[in-house]
């Protein structure tokens, strides 16, 4: 007799464990399968939460519902706002985590999730859909069945590990079995195939490392919190360390090329270029002299370090020798070597928005498995995945999320409009709203239709609304305080901005080039500056980016809306793109393998022009007024 | 592969000629092509070869002709394409084309070779323009300007432009994306000066419109004056001085008739309009609205009188007054006069008046010479006139120009007025999209791109 349940997920990485939990949330039975229970939520990488545009994410899977805010506030060690020097519009947070306790901060959240099962075993194989029910079966022998089934094996399919140029060994992660027959299970429902590789720095003992010769980097002082809705208690924070690499290094790896795995020729899939190994930097950019390496703690209880910078695939020996070359680490140990995998993906064309395989109804995947790179980035795709298997199982409409809504949206629909030819991560520069997709205000973009989905529990509900209701009075103390002059004085002297003789409004204040939100409600007495925590900070930067840049806020929101439009003239999966002869031969092949849903994503896809569109237009109408 | 259904149609001019070229482009043309051919088969790709030609369900010879064979990518539409060279006539190439229409391809529509060119990416938009302005031939000015662009000097220009509206993002976006890396963020002043260089070359650009849309459109030159002092008679005299390449237009309405023609290797849009005077009726009202319009637009006025009449009507002199392009007074029906009228009192005083021609449209005299003022008048001092400079030629280029520009130049002024770069970099997206829908192509993602070249990133 199989177990049933409405979803399983296979896989509790990133991707797995927000897919389970959102699925459960949205009142699915749901089971959760993975070879080692022990290694849910693992960081198998650095262990960092967040950065530009991924710290959006994080935050967007939070507002969401997620779980990997949360688990990032329980775990944090060190914290920093990137590019607080600049607006923001463009910060991004990151957290440096206890590689220990983000882990049991995930299983805690997936233990106190309702619905939600867990059972230790490796899916070997997927049988064939039967009247609608999935099944898996595990190297255990155990059967279990499921409307919906969301894939998220990361890098273990096929996974091959190289250190140095020797023939690599097969693994999933270090130390881990890889996933063979899953791999060949999902090739042999007719899908496509690919390879990628990527790679990680070593980690060192830092009781071995001098710190007199390295900089510290500490962490930001501020009260900040990923999650919007719970107030995680704060941990012990450290700091990081940054050192340089020099012309010492460059020679050991110059001397020891031939024994990369990367350029031995071991390795034929295609690396991520933001990611690049050291061979890599010192190849391409022979003329830098110096590169930065980031000594970033592994946890409190450990002195282990991440020597974030330094991913490689040379010899362990190779690597204690270069190692050796750096400012600090004349003395140090290695506790793991550097390595790089290589691991099949699935190309993401094939799939929905809603993450949905296109032809084999409710089987998704999320994460690694569609070429993307990152914790955040599987997290949020798990997210939508498991999200969708659920609306599958229950008949309810599928949950697409709009580039002008999130940047999971432009990260899925980048995916399945473009497809990836390196590993794919998330970049402000991917996304064409760059000042209305913030970390500041995830909450406000998308807390509301969580809520209305279902995937809110009833506290995260009610801390939206609290926020919701401090947004709208904030902004209103901005908008309607007429501030004396003597009281702006100081404050505008201190922006190189000019003196005023009558009471302005304070929204008008924040206007000048310089003048801060919270220095006018320091100055104006605000009444909300009582109550100093993490959702203030949102809130002071949300008004700062929409009051002092309205105008540009106003107009990226009427291209979003343009883009709407576009996004409502729906493209039927199966038109006959083929015969579309207005078309040009390139936009009619590559609409036929992509098929997007609406003529905005067709307008996305590269080779198809404006002219192509516009035709498109003319086709689909003469299609539909011919009845066909 | 799409199946691509084939067309056919004889490429050059109808009528007597030593050679008529045929051609046919799609999936089944090599096959239609082959089954004329009486011996010897089809040439391989990129061959000639002369082959008698038969009409396969008859066994009759219809003509001798060089074959020519392209395979597609590597053809003028990117598809399978065959050139048949018969002989010239009425008769020949007509066979040869019915023959080919009778095999299975269908006759073409206009322009529909370059058409299939710019949808297989053979052409881009600018260059399918240039072809169709090649095939007008409106004026030897206008071929170099589409020559030009054939040879896509303006396509690069644009597609450059536009790299360097990604670079400047990708100069931001450096820092941005990538705070932590170990290049320091690019200095502001380098982004500012980055910018305004872009809007420089686009200001240039844009500068050489009116020019360009005049060599295209042709420079409008009214004929006006009071009824009857001999407009349309030299109106039809200029266009019948230069039949061979006059294209006439139906008036736009009843009261203007427009014609275009060449005058000295320039093309002119040519305006008869009605005549103007202070007592009209209301029919004749109308008539005038619509002259003073054209009046109001035009590059050139000739300002037609009648000495003998007097040339002391108000109205007319209002209106000379109030317009701004320069204007020619012809001293109409000279061959009816003794002395020359060259003193015209009542206009003699305005901007833009010009010294008076006499001409007689029914002997000829002072025609040469107003043909020979014409072009000095509008097109001397233009760049066209010596150099192959590139120019936008449409009205589509300068909007799309002007778009980017007005754009460009927002983020440098945004950038100068202390918004922060990733606020004023708003504008950079909808210059882009300006300049690709130009070119009428669209490429993706090549700001990562410029960034992952140009610095070493990654931990």
């Amino acid at each position: 007799m199989r177990s049933r349940y409405d979803v399983i997920v296979v896989g509790a990485g990133h991707a797995g464990t927000e897919a389970a939990a959102a699925s459960a949330r949205l009142g699915a039975s749901t089971l959760l399968l993975t070879p080692d229970l022990a290694r849910t939520g693992q960081m198998s990488c650095n262990p960092a939460i967040g950065g530009v545009a991924k710290g959006v994410v994080a935050r967007e899977v939070d507002a969401l519902g997620g779980i990997m805010g949360r688990a990032t506030d329980a775990s944090r060690i060190h914290f920093r706002m990137l590019n607080r020097s600049r607006g923001p519009a463009v910060w991004g947070p990151r957290a440096q985590c206890d590689r220990g306790l983000y882990p049991r901060a995930v299983r805690r959240l997936l233990d106190g999730t309702e619905g939600l099962d867990l059972f230790q075993d490796l899916v070997t194989e997927l049988l064939p859909a039967d009247a609608g029910l999935h099944g898996v079966r595990t190297r255990g022998g155990i059967e279990f069945e499921a409307g919906a089934v969301v894939v998220t094996a990361g890098t273990f399919l096929r996974g091959r590990i190289h250190v140095g140029g020797a023939a690599g060994v097969a693994a999933g992660r270090a130390g881990e079995a890889p996933s063979l027959e899953l791999a060949e299970a999902l090739e042999a429902r007719g899908l496509e195939v690919r390879r990628f590789k990527t790679g990680t720095p070593p980690r060192v003992d830092g009781r071995t490392v001098d710190f007199t010769r390295v900089e510290e980097q500490p962490g930001d002082p501020v009260n900040f919190r990923f999650s919007y809705y719970h107030e995680e208690p704060a941990l012990e924070q450290r700091p990081c360390w940054i050192t340089w690499t020099g012309a010492e290094l460059n020679q050991v790896v110059h001397r020891n090329l031939e024994r990369s795995a990367l350029y031995g020729g071991e390795i034929s899939g295609r690396g991520p270029r933001y990611c690049p190994s050291i061979e890599d930097k010192i190849v391409r950019f022979p003329e830098a002299r110096r590169h930065q390496v980031f000594l970033e703690p592994e946890g409190l209880e450990t002195s282990e370090l991440y020597v974030n910078g330094l991913s490689t695939s040379l010899p362990h020996e190779v690597q204690l020798e270069f190692l050796r070359t750096v400012p600090g680490l004349e003395e140090v140990r290695m506790t793991k070597a550097g390595y790089a995998i290589e691991y099949d993906f699935f190309p993401p064309h094939q799939l929905r928005h809603t993450l949905e395989v296109r032809g084999l109804r409710g089987l998704f995947f999320a994460g690694q498995i569609n070429g993307t790179t990152g914790y955040e980035e599987a997290a949020g795709q798990g997210l939508v995945a498991g999200a969708n298997a659920a609306l599958r199982v229950q008949d309810r409409d599928p949950w697409v999320l709009g580039r002008d809504q999130a940047y999971i949206g432009v990260m899925i629909d980048d995916l399945v409009t473009k497809g990836v030819d390196e590993p794919y991560r998330l970049f402000t520069s991917r996304a064409e709203f760059r000042l209305l997709l913030r970390q500041d205000n995830a909450d406000r973009r998308l807390g509301v239709m969580a809520r209305d989905l279902g995937l809110l529990t009833s506290e995260q509900a009610g801390a939206l609304d609290r926020r919701l209701g401090r947004v709208r009075r904030v902004t209103r103390w901005f908008q309607e305080t007429a501030l004396r002059p003597e009281d702006v004085r100081a404050t505008l002297a201190e922006a190189d901005s000019s003196a005023v003789t009558t009471s302005t409004r304070a929204g008008e204040l924040l206007k000048r080039p310089g003048v801060s939100a919270r220095a006018l409600a320091e100055a104006g007495g605000a009444p909300f500056l009582g109550s100093e925590d993490s959702g203030l900070e949102d809130v002071l930067a949300a008004v700062e980016v929409e009051l002092k840049y309205e105008g540009y806020v106003r107009r990226e929101a009427e291209r979003a809306e343009v883009l709407k439009e576009q996004a409502a003239f729906e493209l039927a999966e199966d038109l006959p793109y083929a015969d579309f002869k207005s078309l040009s031969f390139e936009a009619r092949e590559k609409l036929g393998r992509i098929r997007p849903g609406s003529l905005a994503q067709a307008g996305r896809i590269p080779g198809v022009s404006p002219a192509d569109l516009q035709n498109l237009v003319m086709e689909v109408r003469r299609l539909a007024a011919a009845g066909v | 592969m799409t199946r691509i259904d084939t067309i056919a149609a004889t490429s050059t001019a109808p009528g007597p000629g030593a050679v008529a070229v045929l051609r046919m482009s799609g999936n089944a043309a090599h096959a239609i092509a082959s089954g004329l051919i009486e011996s010897g088969g089809l040439p391989g790709a990129g061959r000639s070869a002369v082959r008698w030609l038969r009409d396969p369900a008859r066994g009759e010879r219809l003509d001798q002709a060089v074959v020519t064979v392209y395979a597609g990518p590597r053809s003028y539409t990117g598809e399978d394409l065959v050139e048949l060279s018969g002989h010239g006539g009425p008769l020949a190439p007509q066979l040869l084309l019915e023959a080919c229409l009778a095999g299975g391809a269908r006759l073409a529509e206009p322009g529909e070779f370059t058409r299939r060119a710019y949808l297989n990416g053979k052409l881009d938009l600018v260059q399918a323009e240039a072809v169709l302005d090649l095939v007008e031939g409106r004026s030897p000015a206008l071929h170099r300007a589409a020559l030009n662009h054939l040879d896509r000097r303006l396509s690069m220009r644009l597609t450059d432009l536009r790299a360097r509206v990604v670079g400047l993002e990708a100069l931001l976006v450096q820092h941005i994306d990538f705070p932590d890396e170990d290049e320091p963020p690019v200095p502001l002043e380098r982004i500012i000066d980055a910018g305004a260089a872009v809007v420089a070359d686009l200001e240039q650009l844009l500068a050489t419109a009116p020019e360009g849309e005049l060599l295209r459109d042709g420079a409008v030159t009214v004929l006006a004056g009071p009824p009857n002092s001999g407009k349309s008679t030299l109106f039809n005299a200029l266009l019948g001085a230069e039949r061979a390449i006059v294209t006439p237009v139906p008036g736009t309405t009843r009261d203007a008739i427009e014609a275009r023609v060449a005058i000295g290797g320039y093309p002119f849009l040519l305006v008869d309009t009605a005549g103007i005077r202070s007592e009209a009726d209301e029919v004749e009202r109308m008539g005038i609205e619509v002259a003073e319009r054209y009046l109001a637009g035009a590059d050139l006025i000739l300002l037609c009188m009648d000495p003998e009449d007097g040339v002391h009507d108000i109205a007319l002199t209002d209106l000379v007054g109030s317009i701004s392009a320069p204007v020619i007074p012809l001293l109409t029906k000279s061959d009816l006069r003794q002395s020359s009228g060259r003193s015209l009192p009542a206009l003699a005083g305005l901007d833009g008046v010009l010294p008076p021609i006499d001409v007689s449209a029914h002997t000829g005299h002072g025609l040469d010479e107003l043909v020979a003022a014409l072009p000095r008048l509008v097109f001397s001092g233009l760049v066209t006139a010596s150099a192959d400079v590139v120019l936008l030629t449409r009205r589509r280029h300068r909007h799309g120009v002007n778009t980017a520009l007005a754009e460009v130049r927002a983020f440098g002024q945004a950038l100068a007025d202390g918004v922060p770069a990733e606020v004023a970099s708003t504008h950079l997206r909808p210059a882009e999209t300006a300049l690709e829908g130009l070119l009428g192509v669209i490429q993706q993602d090549e700001v990562l791109d410029a960034v992952f070249r140009e610095f070493c990133i990654g931990k």
